[in-house]
């Protein structure tokens, strides 16, 4: 008996043995294929001489980069995106924190039907909401530039101001459309995680004497920080390569986003420069690795072990 | 100076009443248990005293003082909460430190103060320890230090001892009454386990359906229940019931077995005769004697439980009444053998239909007396 149902065990090993390694190579032969845009990119951003053909360098220089940032404004754009980006998603982790812990607290009648508006928001195209929105913009921009006209005379400053606070072709603008339009993610996120958070430990800090802000300060970020990781991340990465709306909401040069620079240099050169379009793809992916790397610290990082039963 | 008063204490959750009008004195120092079967309102009751819960009418004082709006931080109050609720992100010493460290008590003090506590509970190995990385009893007594750092005058645990195994329990028991020894807090401690109520409370307030069914000493509890609730509450296995008739002190049960009750009480019909299982003794009934027949006299036994140091026999009758009764060591008795079981007529409890405790004539007392 035994010595028959050995080599059947021996035959389904072997068989089992080949199928794992088809199946490790279909895997190792997706992901090249996957992977084989970004050699390109990060190979021909460095290559002197640049095609539209994967191939290994002669050398490598950092001209790209160089005619980029000095020569174009490259610099500017990278700043303008971390700015407008960078605000953007500090302002929607706070107001989604609020939010969101309001909306998982809360067991009023509203709650599920403003969940959903909420989410309708995200649901429908951006496209869809631009006229509307525009056009409230552009009655705030009336106001804003009104106050500012009113507050001082000097026609430097007021260039400066309005380009700082003016609703249309203004940071402010740029910044609070992003935050509206990455809001309704953050708030279901940051809900869904105050939803894992047991009220007990709000309780324990009451008794133990915690003001509502020292437990919100020591008590509810240090425990809704994954939350806050996931949130900022998908919003810090979804609002970076948002393109529609600062071309809608966006005129001057000095105020163009990367994606925005990167769109007009591709239609602005004749002969395409391979080398300073990849090079600028790498800076456009540096700070969404960079953000990612740094929200997976926080990602990874799960609270345990505090309540049972 | 903690002295914790509830008058007419009542809250009700969207129309429904939880707890139904409570009267209780907790005295300053007192181990007091608060104890019930699960739903019946206790956590409520103690989240009521620590401020967590608004109460619906009804006064809170706690040292004289009334609290009905006194947040719960100026109760000077510590809770030990069922799940623990130990903060993840901080370690043992910053669990056990964090109300210091919000009163801003300096850090040499705090560190002094962190440390006395977890001597005592024996967590000064585990200081830097996250929760996650403790077990269960340790976590448990993190929550104890939490509480105790604060030196507060009343501590409420919520069944603080349920999700520990049973060892551990019997431990814990030990050292919750070693530190109340100590620390001479007042104590109200929720627990749905009547041994643990009997064991450490100097006081036991038996909550059912969000009414007090009776609060005393555990001894006077177990000896003078004042209805068939506390009767069966506590003490394990339960008092057993049996429903009769009773006629010129003769306690007829539906089998129609006798009893002879010895002090006067009224007579009356649908009583219901209280008796626990240590106080049955057990007859053998000799086969061929005649008795073995006699089936209002005989009980089969159902069920034997063996414990080692005492036995437990479940027996019932022709009428379908359930009788338990308690043996020393083990015993030889073979299921659905026939026995005959003899009651200790000064250890019957006697209840109306409702359940309420029937009391003998004092004359007739004083005639037995
Ligand atoms: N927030 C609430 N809203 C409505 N009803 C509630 C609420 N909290 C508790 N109750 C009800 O109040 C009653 C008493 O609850 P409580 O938690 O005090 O019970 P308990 O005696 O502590 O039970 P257990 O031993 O299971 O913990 C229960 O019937 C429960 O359903
Ligand atoms: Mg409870």
């Amino acid at each position: 008996m035994v010595t028959l149902v050995r080599p059947a065990n021996e035959e389904t090993i072997m068989t089992h043995h080949a199928s794992q390694r088809r199946a490790y190579l279909t895997l190792v032969l997706i992901s090249l294929f996957c992977l084989m845009p970004f050699f390109w990119v990060v190979l021909a951003a460095f290559d002197p001489k640049a095609s539209q053909f994967l191939q290994i360098p002669d050398g490598i220089t950092v001209n790209h980069f160089w005619n980029l940032l000095a020569n174009e404004s490259g610099v500017r754009w990278v700043l303008n995106s971390v700015g407008i980006v960078g605000t953007a998603t500090l302002l929607t982790l706070i107001l989604a924190g609020f939010g969101g812990y309001a909306l998982s607290r809360t067991q009023a009648w509203w709650k599920r039907p403003l969940l959903y508006a909420i989410i309708l928001v995200r649901i429908v195209p951006p496209p869809a909401l631009i006229v509307p929105v525009y056009k409230v913009m552009l009655f705030l921009n009336e106001w804003i530039n009104n106050l500012i006209n009113s507050l001082t005379s000097d026609v430097a400053q007021q260039v400066v101001l309005s380009r700082i606070f003016s609703f249309v072709d203004g940071y402010l603008g740029l910044i609070l459309i992003q935050t509206a339009m990455q809001l309704p993610l953050a708030i279901w996120i940051m809900k869904t995680f105050f939803d894992a958070i047991p009220k007990d430990y709000e309780e324990a800090a009451a008794l133990d004497g915690a003001s509502q802000w020292q437990t919100v300060r020591h008590v509810l970020i240090p425990l809704a920080l994954p939350g806050f990781a996931a949130a900022g991340l998908f919003a810090f990465i979804n609002a970076w390569g948002d393109f529609l709306m600062p071309l809608m909401f966006t005129s001057s040069p000095e105020l163009q986003t990367l994606p925005l620079g990167m769109f007009r240099a591709f239609l602005r050169v004749d002969a395409i420069d391979y080398g300073f379009l990849t090079a600028l793809a790498v800076i456009y992916t540096l700070p969404a690795v960079i953000a990612f790397a740094f929200a997976r610290k926080f990602l990874t990082q799960t609270f345990s072990g505090g309540v049972k039963g | 100076m903690s002295q914790i008063e509830l008058i007419n204490i009542k809250k009700n959750y969207m129309g429904t009443e939880v707890v139904k009008g409570i009267d209780v004195t907790i005295n300053e120092g007192e181990f007091a248990v608060i104890v019930g079967p699960s739903g019946c309102g206790k956590s409520t009751l103690l989240r009521m005293i620590a401020g967590l819960e608004d109460i619906s009418s009804g006064e809170l004082k706690i040292g004289g003082k009334l609290m009905n709006n006194v947040s719960p931080d100026q109760r000077e109050i510590a809770m030990v909460f069922q799940s623990y609720a130990l903060y993840p992100h901080m370690t043992v010493a910053e669990n056990i430190g964090f109300a210091l460290a919000l009163k801003k008590t300096d850090k040499a003090e705090i560190n002094r103060r962190v440390l006395e506590a977890a001597k005592m509970l024996e967590l000064e190995h585990l200081l830097e320890r996250k929760p996650a990385a403790l077990s269960g009893g340790q976590r448990q007594r993190v929550a104890i230090g939490r509480a105790i750092v604060k030196r507060p005058k009343v501590i409420l645990f919520d069944e603080p001892l349920s999700n520990l195994d049973a060892k551990l329990r019997v431990q814990m028991r030990t050292e919750l009454m070693r530190l109340h020894r100590e620390f001479g807090s007042t104590i109200v401690y929720v627990t749905h386990d009547q041994v643990e109520a009997m064991t450490m409370a100097q006081k036991i307030i038996v909550l059912n359906n969000g009414h007090v069914a009776q609060m005393g000493k555990p001894m006077d509890l177990y000896r003078d229940p004042e209805n068939t609730f506390v009767a069966q509450f506590i003490g394990v296995p339960k008092m057993n019931l049996l429903r009769g008739n009773l006629q010129a002190d003769v306690f007829t049960l539906q089998s129609g077995q006798k009893l002879q009750l010895d002090c006067g009480y009224r007579d009356g019909s649908d009583l219901q005769l209280g008796v626990r299982p240590e106080h049955l003794k057990l007859e053998l009934l000799q086969p061929g004697s005649g008795s073995e027949n006699n089936s209002e006299h005989s009980w089969t036994v159902d069920v034997v439980e063996r414990l080692g140091v005492e036995s437990f026999i479940h027996l019932c009758n022709a009428a379908r009444d359930v009788l338990v009764l308690r043996l020393e060591g083990d015993c030889d008795l073979q299921v659905d053998s026939k026995v005959a079981v003899r009651f200790d007529c000064s250890h019957c409890y006697l209840f109306n239909e409702a359940g309420v405790r029937l009391l003998p004539n004092t004359a007739a007392l004083d005639l037995v007396g």
